[in-house]
């Protein structure tokens, strides 16, 4: 995603600084011929560029279509099975311990290391009890039942503003999936420690892990913690027990991969084809426009958009092969 | 090359045995005034069923030199330390060690507490080591180079004979 957002900046800058160059450094005088031949070239480019990339997108709804029928096919399994209400509600009810202990413990320490490290935790947990409680709401409407305030009730007002906004969001069946990936990434912890640690995401098990080593010690300093990190290390380990087996079966599904290849795909069918619109089918259309009228009265009028629009055709290629780069990769 | 389910047997183990957060405790028993024993104990209970766990799994039965030193190896790549072999031999081995959980601990730490840490804590490893591996003669050397600001700190162990 950052990947694809830094591109579209550099893209825009390039055709910025395109322009701005084309503009500035327009030679006095071109030829009638040459400009027509420069038109003719660029307007070819365009031409095939978006042959190609039409066909292309073609191909990635198709892809989109395959993998979102794939995704919904093994939806019933999960719903029934993996998610069911018990379940859902057991494990949500699990989040609300850590999440009101480390909210207590935050007011009580001073350490802003320590504190920043229970804020983490508590962000994480609410994160999820909002997951689990959006797969509960589902659940209970298809099932026709009413929903349950378990877990809502539990929640302030802004992160229930947060459960609304992730409750629209499902809009699909396979959307789910994306929400259970998500608990999974919450949870799961690193195998390592990592170089870049500081700057990486860590996982709330390595959070509760790191936390229950701060709790004994400090229970065995001044038994300020009271033997709770006996209660949040068997939460731990409920949750772990829970999530690993969600995880485990997504793994076993490929369930992961499939919706990598979703999002590439989504990517390439909305914002690629958007910006095929603006980049390559507008010159394309500004040069189908010029080419009839250029003669050597009207060349010197239209030298300067025929050179940015050249310009533009040479910044498509580049597009055009990464595009293919990204459809390859679906 | 390890195998997948000894891959996983390890994975677990590291999950299960999560080494401290050194740059959350150090500050806080560094206010408290206390506490060092503590981790020390924890620290020595970690490493020494981390060690035993390695063994077990890897089946790293010998107890010489250059099983402590692999042991070691895959016990630092887990952490994801970064580290080089400098020296392999009967009776020692040494690392070049460029990033250790020392120094991560936050900049409001004296170079002097996060020494005295320092020490506390490799002290701690090496008593893991030596118990593990039944090695009585094992001793170790740290520079504590990384924790004042070089790129790289030297970690020996070496097998005294004559001790």
């Amino acid at each position: 995603m950052k990947n694809s957002s830094l591109f579209i900046t550099v893209l825009l800058v390039a055709v910025l600084i395109v322009f701005t160059l084309a503009w500035l450094n327009m030679p006095e005088f071109v030829s009638h011929t040459d400009l027509q031949i420069v038109l003719t070239t660029s307007t070819a480019t365009f031409g095939t560029i978006l042959g190609i990339i039409t066909a292309g997108l073609m191909f990635t709804q198709g892809r989109f279509s395959e993998l979102s029928s794939e995704l919904s096919e093994k939806s019933p399994e999960y719903i029934t099975k993996e998610l069911s209400i018990e379940r859902i509600q057991s494990t949500g009810t699990l989040l609300l311990f850590p999440q009101k202990a480390y909210t207590q413990l935050t007011k009580a320490t001073i350490v802003s290391e320590e504190r920043s490290l229970y804020e983490r935790i508590i962000t994480k947990t609410s994160s999820m009890l909002v997951d689990f409680a959006v797969l509960l709401n589902l659940k209970l409407r298809q099932q026709g039942l009413s929903d349950s305030s378990l877990l809502v009730s539990e929640m302030g007002s802004d992160l229930y503003k947060v459960y609304k906004r992730r409750r629209k969001n499902i809009k699909k069946e396979w959307h789910l999936f994306k929400m259970v990936k998500q608990i999974v990434d919450v949870w799961e912890a690193p195998t390592s420690f990592s170089i870049e640690k500081e700057n990486e995401e860590s996982a709330l098990h390595s959070d509760l892990n790191n936390s229950i080593s701060i709790l004994k010690l400090k229970e065995n300093i001044d038994k300020s913690s009271a033997n709770m990190f006996v209660e949040i290390g068997q939460t731990t380990e409920d949750l772990d027990s829970k999530i690993s087996r969600i995880s485990d079966k997504l793994d076993k599904d490929r369930i992961p991969q499939l919706l990598s290849q979703i999002e590439q795909a989504s990517i390439l069918r909305g914002r690629y084809f958007y910006l095929t619109l603006i980049f390559i089918a507008i010159p394309f259309l500004i040069n189908l426009l010029i080419l009839p009228q250029l003669s050597a009265a009207t060349a010197l009028f239209f030298r300067q958009i025929i050179l940015v629009t050249s310009l533009l055709s040479i910044i498509g290629v580049i597009f055009l092969l990464l595009y293919i780069h990204k459809m390859l990769n679906l | 090359m390890v195998r997948k389910p000894a891959e996983e047997r390890l994975k677990a183990l590291f999950v299960k045995h999560t080494e401290p957060p050194l740059e959350v405790i150090i500050p806080i028993l560094e206010k408290a005034g206390r506490g060092e024993q503590e981790l020390t104990a924890q620290i020595y209970a970690l490493e020494v069923s981390l060690i035993k766990g390695m063994r077990e799994i890897l089946g790293l039965k010998e107890n010489d030199v250059k099983t402590l030193a692999k042991a070691f190896g895959i016990m630092m790549s887990h952490y994801g330390q970064k580290f080089e072999p400098i020296e392999l031999s009967e009776s020692r081995f040494s690392i070049g060690i460029s990033d250790c959980p020392m120094i991560h601990v936050g900049k409001d730490v004296s170079i002097n507490v996060k020494s005295k840490f320092c020490d506390l804590i490799c002290s701690s490893g090496l008593r893991a080591l030596k118990d593990t591996f039944g090695q009585d003669s094992l001793t170790a050397s740290w520079d504590k180079s990384l924790i004042k600001g070089a790129g790289k700190c030297k970690v020996t162990f070496e097998l005294v004979k004559n001790k």
